[in-house]
């Protein structure tokens, strides 16, 4: 009793200096992950939006770029990003933030739309923490370039967008999964299409 | 392990009469982690591709085994037995953590290029291997500098094969350029996961043909 009573104290008090030393580091580090997580964001955003940026463009210049281009927008009661590079009046590419739970944490990610709200411009999967190698390459370059000038809608006007085996039958909303990962593609699935329904919603709502 | 019947190794400078030579020799050469005991390879295989990303998990594992190894030591005498693994788990996951936060707060690109490697530290068997075969049965001193051997070990290989498959792979070492595209079509394979096969194999094939004879004679004196 004696015994187990000490380990029992034991545990309690490391997993406090434990806590207690974690809860310090994270409040401490906060601020700047916060930062270096806004310019993820933005850099993403404008990467699909197909502005003048790279992976390697400085924070600060994004900053400059994105306050200069950008008009926030509601669509479908997200809070968006119209592009207007150079200040034109009407929004040359619309990007709209969508989120969801992954396999190991959860999956933040931007979809570029074309003026016409239909066709992507570009998708950008900038928060995950899926499998490295297998769920993880939704992160890649080759699997979100895959969803370039498809349409958030199928042929016959449902809306979604679908992640089928490679060399399926293809259609206008249809991209190739990642294969291995099915628990990702089903998700980044869902997720995509519950946005496409929604913004197709709220579109028919406004008129 | 240190427990060697060997007297040498104590240089006596600092008059502790800790082998401190000898510990860092059994964790950088003798008992290299990656080479002879074959541990932590997994992320020694996914973070070489490039020697700065090499370099940062290297120091990532110099300090977490480190520190780990230190408040494992201290607290040697209180752990209760039954829950020892826990502990040394919990301990080093703490560390882990921070690492990954300040890496993340300070260098985000590197943060976003490690990925989970830098959290799947908590599972390297080189840590808690350590922990658990010389920290729990040494004073802190030594098992500081045992968990820094260590990590060194496990960090010079890492820059060893990071060197080639970067050289080969890109043509560059550090982000430098060695070898111009002119004159040298980067070898992709290098990059991908086979390149770290091949090369962390060949180094281990190497490394141990060359150490062969001394080991054999060692282990029948």
């Amino acid at each position: 009793m004696n015994k187990s009573l000490r380990t029992l104290l034991f545990a309690t008090v490391l997993g406090v200096v434990c806590s207690s030393l974690l809860v310090g580091v994270t409040q401490v580090t906060r601020p700047f992950r916060e930062a270096n997580e806004k310019a993820e964001r933005v850099r993403n955003t404008l990467i699909a939006l197909e502005a003048p940026v790279t992976a390697r463009t400085p924070a600060a210049e994004l900053l400059v770029l994105f306050d200069r281009d950008i008009r926030l927008q509601d669509q479908a009661g997200i809070p968006s990003f119209a592009y207007h590079p150079g200040g034109v009046d009407h929004p040359v590419a619309i990007a709209v933030p969508f989120g969801g739970a992954g396999v190991w944490g959860p999956i933040e990610g931007i979809l570029a739309l074309e003026p016409d709200m239909q066709t992507i411009r570009g998708v950008r999967f900038y928060k995950q923490e899926e499998t490295p190698g297998l769920g993880g390459e939704i992160a890649s370059v080759a699997f979100q370039d895959q969803f370039k000038g498809k349409r958030i809608r199928a042929a016959d006007g449902q809306p979604g967008v679908r992640l089928v085996a490679a060399g399926a039958a293809s259609g206008p909303n249809t991209v190739d999964a990642i294969t291995g990962a099915t628990m990702t593609s089903g998700r980044v699935e869902e997720m995509l299409t519950t946005l496409a329904r929604r913004l197709h919603n709220g579109k028919e709502d406004g008129q | 392990m240190s427990e060697s019947t060997k007297s040498s190794g104590c240089c006596g400078g600092c008059g502790s009469g800790i082998k401190c030579m000898q510990i860092i020799e059994d964790g950088t050469l003798k008992n290299n982690p990656i080479i002879h005991q074959v541990l932590g390879v997994c992320s020694a295989l996914a973070v070489t591709g490039r020697v700065e990303n090499a370099i940062v998990m290297g120091i990532a594992l110099i300090f977490v085994a480190m520190m780990s190894n230190l408040i494992v030591s201290l607290i040697r005498n209180l752990m209760p037995r039954r829950i020892r693994m826990v502990v040394e788990v919990a301990i080093i996951a703490t560390f882990v953590i921070i690492f990954d936060q300040l890496l993340k707060a300070f260098y985000w690109d590197m943060s976003r290029q490690l990925g989970p490697y830098v959290g799947l530290i908590i599972t390297n068997c080189i840590v808690m291997g350590r922990a658990e075969a010389y920290a729990t049965q040494n004073p802190p001193l030594p098992a500081m500098l045992d968990g820094i051997a260590n990590g060194l070990g496990y960090a010079v290989i890492l820059v060893l094969i990071a060197c080639f498959r970067e050289l080969l792979g890109a043509g560059t070492l550090l982000g430098i350029t060695i070898l111009p595209a002119s004159h040298y079509t980067p070898n992709i394979l290098m990059v991908l996961a086979p390149g770290a096969f091949f090369t962390a194999g060949f180094l281990i094939w190497i490394i141990n043909a060359i150490r062969q004879p001394r080991a054999e004679t060692e282990e029948t004196a």
